[in-house]
């Protein structure tokens, strides 16, 4: 793959001109002229007073951007300085900018992002997320930090969230890779992570970048990359986590995230199948946090749409679960009023959808969209049993699921082996 | 009277003996064929599954989806699949070749025809195969894009996109064949007819808010109370 | 030696104390005899102004800065006829002389001061600034943290306060008295009369002092400062004074006045970016200061310098940039004065010849005219366990023989003890080793001087900063009429490409200045140039 040509000459005469750098901060943008402009400012801002000595460049990866994006960036006006003498920082702070393709695709950008890195020979990364409207400044030292200071490869973010945000990520994500990869990493999913300048040659070496997955969705699997890979994982606590402007579409999420969960599965077996049990990673700043809220989420169409997939798939459930889990599902959905989807249940169903999907039982992306509906029960039967919960209640219910998984990764590890597919 | 009967008898009983004398040979030479058919068959189709065995072909076929689908379409292995279609169409040449032996008039025509329509009639069994998966894999797709959006009776459209792969494939392969080109053209219509509709469907659905958004703001309707979609990230 | 009044814009400066570079009559110190006979050393290395550190009678407690007689020259470096003399022979070389006004104060040992404070109703009483108590003038800052608490010290003769904007023996004069503004020009005219070519006026911010102010840069010191000007152009046409003014660019350019107060002022916020800019690998700190430099009239001059008889002065950057200063060059407690680091320009350097020649480079190419302290173009070393700022002041290193050829003395009766470690010391480092191969630091000091003397441009022209994408490539042009030069600095210590845009200048041919060597002939697209690790280029754009 390194012989492949993906950087633009004139990009590759503008990082000559950046030289080496200590610290780099990647932005992958697609028409984001409105937030740009204050993200750049305050980043730099943030690094002049967190980093002045060091070398910095501010990379943005454009996917095409017809709204003067990259523009923005460029001319956006550098921080004010802070002395009467209008002295900044010590010294050049360098934005560049390259449009890696004519459409968005966060593998490309990624890809550019971890070349340019290696080429500037870069300490420490971060990539930020150019949705943040109001970026806070503590964001981009807390992801650098410890990647420059600590000497961290891969530094996962933690948030203060809403009670009732992230439920995927809570119920699916964290648990499962948890259980699975031995690292208690809650947000490896997060698209605002850093990493170190060695953690990025590694991933840049990787001969996967023309998945679909690694195209689609390159976070995730940087993170298992980091975590399979032997390199030393961290969490930094960034803030308060806004809500993004649109509201993202369930399946396409459930589709991205757990198809390069699987994905990653399937690609590090190696690595995750002879593994027990679940590491502490080190931690800087406060611990996950949750802001109490209420939910106006309507269960009433949720519980609908879980008793309608239930039976609309039940040729296709039936192929990927095994008997026992799946009647014990349809016992559920057959229920009147309301029912709880356990934790040991909702553990077994992943298993089996994981291992339908290492058998190739159906389709990929089907058999991921198949556990839509199930999900949908899941989160149906946790909003029931948390709508009054307190922070710590919720987090006792996590760690619930989360050791249940882990107790029953043996069983995954089973099916796994097993020549043929679930059904006996 | 009795004479020519006789005769006539005589001459039946010659002609038929003749013709046992001129058959039967030519009756065992075919019966000797279709066996030694069935021989070459036989091993050509285990030579092809180990063959087919050595490369792999249903861990391939694993990867692309295709296995999940015969399995799924009660049909056996892929490997076992090509070398059962080996085995028939070797051993369905000798019979015909065997056959052809008899020297029965217009049966020669017969078969020279058939064996003419011999790559048609493979390309059609082709198409067919394909139309199998593709209407296999396009109704589970419409089924879970169905289910998982919450239309109404998912099955039925899941269904309907089957049958309209299905009359595309059959129409295709009968038209390979040279036959029903009028069915070819009607299905071809009928199916235009319902992805026309089908993008009918897609684009109100994909402009219902669109269209509730201009018509609230035309008649100044109260909204719903707001819903939250949890945020899955 | 007569005619052009703008000579000081051409001038190459060497600062030298006397009691340093040559003893001649085995004292232990130096003298004007002494210096005398270096003088075609100086000549040789191309430098055409002496700088002299003050040489007046003084019970040298500020290195002489504390001026007990400011008409005669203290007994350990000759007499008034020795330095007669010397004066004589620089001239004769084409070296012209700038000597030393400490105008602000003198030694508490001068008669003046005796006299003021012999009692309250003395006539010299009314020449210092006295009061009854120590609470006046609170918004004056102190200048020696490390020595001093307050600006007053307590008199006990005449039971009152002095005023002191430095040390306590250094009781400052009261300008606002007409008769002590008449002896100053009198002793101006004293030494304008033997024939000095100017003078370096010391610590001018703080001549007045008035309540509720800073006491710095007050209106009053540039009136009295303008009149001394007016006196001495009409007197002694084709005189210069230089000024002290450790201040932002803004603020010192005030001391040019409309052209009609100082010559010239040192540049003091420059000199540490150069320093920054190099281990920061980045032009950005030397441009920006250069950006902010107002313009100033025609006929006056930035001075610039590397190092001097000071700290390297840390007062005019930022807290973020003194922090790395101290951290990049002075790691250890004992290289620290004041607010400033006391060190010279190699031992900086970590002794790298690229850096120092670099460092030159700039110097000299740079707008303005340019300081060499002594024992700089030999990459002497310094002394930080000697106190104050002794460390910076030890005799001159002629050779490797007894006492480095400075005197003839017992080595425990120099003035100083000589440098004399393995790196630095007087064996490894000295003039003699150095003037016997062509490719010593002092041969480079030899020709880059002759190169700058070459050309009026660098002394006299505009200069208009490049912005190449490359930060670590400081690149300029400077322009004099028709004639312009091309600079191009590496700052970084690895090689470097750059992309000039020198469209302004197309068509003309690059002809590098010391080897004379023609490069390709600038066209449309960027200028593209490799320069290796701390490496500078001069080129002449010539129109052929």
């Amino acid at each position: 793959m390194s012989e492949e040509t993906f950087l633009t000459d004139d990009f590759v005469g503008q990082l000559m001109s950046v030289g080496e750098v200590d610290l780099l901060v990647g932005i992958a943008t697609h028409n984001h002229a409105k937030t740009i402009g204050n993200l750049v400012r305050t980043i730099e801002e943030c690094l002049v007073q967190s980093f002045p000595r060091e070398r910095i460049v501010i990379v943005n990866a454009d996917g095409g951007s017809r709204d003067d994006t990259q523009g923005i960036l460029l001319r956006a006006a550098p921080p004010e300085s802070k002395n009467a003498r209008g002295l900044t920082s010590l010294r050049t702070m360098h934005r560049i900018s390259t449009r890696y393709a004519n459409a968005p695709s966060p593998g490309l950008a990624l890809r550019t992002i971890l070349a340019s890195a290696e080429l500037l020979r870069t300490k420490a990364c971060a990539i930020v997320s150019p949705e943040n409207s109001q970026p806070a400044c503590g964001w981009v030292t807390s992801l650098l930090r410890p990647a420059f200071q600590d000497h961290f490869d891969f530094v996962a973010p933690l948030y203060t969230r809403n009670k009732f945000d992230g439920l995927l990520a809570r119920n699916l994500l964290y648990p499962m890779s948890r259980a699975v990869f031995g690292q208690r990493i809650r947000e490896l999913h997060s698209g605002e992570f850093g990493f170190s300048g060695r953690l990025a040659s590694h991933c840049l070496s990787q001969t996967v970048w023309h998945e679909e997955v690694v195209r689609a969705w390159p976070e995730y699997w940087m993170a298992i990359s980091a975590v399979s890979g032997g390199f030393r994982c961290c969490q930094s606590y960034l803030g308060v986590k806004g809500r993004t402007e649109t509201t993202p579409d369930l399946v396409a999420a459930i589709r991205q995230t757990v198809g390069t969960l699987f994905w990653c599965l399937e690609k590090q077996s190696d690595f995750w199948m002879d593994r027990a049990d679940s590491e502490i990673v080190p931690t800087f700043g406060p611990d996950h946090e949750l802001a109490p809220t209420t939910s106006r989420v309507n269960r009433k169409k949720l519980l609908e749409m879980f008793r309608d997939g239930i039976s609309g798939l039940e040729q296709i459930l039936n192929s990927v679960l095994h008997a026992g889990t799946f009647a014990e599902i349809k016992r559920l959905a057959a229920l009147n009023d309301g029912f709880d989807y356990p934790d040991d249940l909702w553990a077994r169903t992943l298993y089996e959808f994981a291992a339908s999907y290492h058998h190739g039982v159906l389709n990929h992306d089907h058999l991921i969209q198949a556990l839509v509906p199930l999900y949908r029960g899941r989160i149906y039967s946790f909003l029931m049993q948390h709508q009054e919960s307190s922070p710590e209640e919720m987090e006792t219910g996590t760690e619930h699921l989360c050791m249940e998984m882990e107790r029953q990764k043996p069983y995954l590890m089973e099916l796994w082996k097993s020549n043929s597919e679930v059904k006996p | 009277m009795r004479e020519t009967m006789l005769r006539a008898l005589t001459q039946a009983y010659d002609n038929l003996l003749h013709m046992i004398g001129e058959f039967l040979p030519r009756f065992i030479v075919m019966v000797a064929i279709i066996i030694v058919g069935w021989l070459v068959a036989l091993i050509l189709k285990r030579i092809t599954r180990s063959i087919l065995r050595l490369t792999n072909l249903d861990r391939l076929g694993e990867e692309a989806g295709a296995s999940g689908v015969l399995r799924k379409a009660a049909l056996p292995s892929l490997t076992e699949l090509v070398s059962r279609a080996v085995f028939w169409l070797v051993w369905l040449g000798f019979i015909l070749i065997g056959i052809s032996v008899l020297e029965i008039s217009g049966m020669q025509e017969q078969i020279s025809r058939i064996f003419g329509l011999l790559p048609q009639f493979l390309v059609a069994l082709l198409i067919l195969f394909i139309g199998l998966v593709a209407a296999n894999f396009f109704s589970r797709a419409a089924l879970l894009g169905a289910v998982n959006s919450g239309y109404p009776s998912p099955q039925v459209f899941s269904g309907a996109v089957r049958f309209v792969i299905w009359i595309l494939a059959i129409s295709m392969a009968l038209e390979q064949i040279g036959l029903a080109r009028e069915t070819a053209i009607a299905a071809f219509s009928i199916v235009f007819g319902a992805v026309m509709l089908g993008l009918a469907i897609a684009f109100g659905l994909g402009g219902r808010d669109l269209a509730r958004l201009t018509l609230e703001k035309y008649f100044g309707e109260k909204k719903k109370e707001k819903e939250d979609e949890p945020m899955p990230l | 030696m007569e005619g052009d009044t703008l000579w000081f814009k051409d001038a190459i400066i060497y600062e030298v104390h006397v009691r340093v570079f040559l003893d001649s009559n085995n004292d232990g110190i130096g003298d004007f005899p002494g210096l005398t006979l270096k003088l075609d050393y100086l000549q040789e290395l191309g430098i055409n102004t002496i700088w002299l550190l003050p040489f007046y009678p003084s019970p040298l407690r500020d290195d002489g800065y504390d001026i007990a007689d400011y008409t005669a020259v203290h007994p350990q470096y000759g007499t008034m006829d020795d330095f007669k003399t010397f004066l004589a022979e620089a001239h004769r070389r084409n070296i012209r002389v700038v000597t030393e006004l400490v105008m602000n104060h003198t030694s508490d040992q001068h008669p003046w001061f005796q006299a003021a404070r012999s009692s309250r109703e003395n006539p010299k009483r009314d020449w210092y600034v006295w009061s009854d108590t120590d609470e006046g003038y609170k918004d004056a800052r102190i200048i020696f943290t490390d020595t001093e608490r307050s600006n007053w010290s307590w008199d006990p003769a005449t039971k009152s306060y002095y005023w002191h904007r430095f040390f306590s023996h250094q009781p400052d004069l009261n300008f606002d008295n007409p008769a002590v503004r008449e002896e100053i020009w009198n002793v101006m005219k004293f030494w304008l009369d033997i024939g000095v070519d100017g003078f370096r006026l010391d610590a001018v911010p703080y001549l007045f002092e008035r309540e509720g102010t800073s006491c710095e840069n007050l209106p009053e010191t540039h009136e009295v400062l303008r009149d001394f000007r007016k006196r001495m152009d009409d007197a002694y046409p084709g005189k210069m004074l230089l000024a002290e003014a450790n201040q932002w660019p803004a603020d010192v350019s005030a001391y040019f006045g409309q052209g009609d107060e100082f010559h010239m002022a040192f540049h003091f916020p420059l000199m540490p970016r150069m320093f920054m800019a190099i281990t920061l690998e980045d032009r950005k700190p030397i441009v920006e200061i250069l950006q902010q430099t107002p313009p100033i009239p025609d006929n006056c001059q930035w001075c610039i310098f590397l190092r001097n008889h000071d700290e390297l002065t840390l007062e005019m950057v930022t807290d973020v940039e003194r922090d790395y200063m101290y951290d990049e060059y002075a790691s250890e407690k004992n290289m620290r004065l004041n607010v400033g680091i006391r060190r010279r320009l190699a031992p900086l350097m970590e002794n790298d010849r690229r850096c120092i020649e670099l460092l030159h480079g700039l110097l000299l190419s740079m707008p303005g005219t340019p300081v060499v302290y002594y024992g700089d173009e030999i990459g002497m070393g310094d002394n930080v366990y000697l106190g104050d700022r002794n460390g910076v002041r030890t005799p001159m290193q002629w050779n490797g023989g007894w006492n480095a050829g400075f005197s003839g003395a017992d080595p425990e009766q120099l003035f100083s003890p000589l440098i004399s470690n393995p790196v630095y010391g007087y064996q490894s480092t000295n003039v003699l080793s150095q003037q016997r191969t062509h490719h010593s630091l002092l041969s480079f000091m030899k020709r880059v001087i002759s190169i700058r003397k070459a050309s009026r441009v660098f002394s006299r022209g505009t200069i208009e900063f490049l912005h190449p994408a490359n930060h670590r490539v400081l690149a300029y042009v400077r322009e004099l009429g028709t004639e312009q030069i091309l600079v191009v600095n590496n700052l970084a210590n690895s090689a470097q490409a750059v992309e000039l845009d020198l469209s302004r200048h197309k068509g003309r041919i690059p002809i590098e200045m010391e080897g004379r060597n023609l490069f390709p002939r600038i066209g449309d697209l960027p200028y593209l140039l490799t320069l290796g690790p701390y490496q500078f280029y001069w080129f002449r754009l010539r129109k052929i």
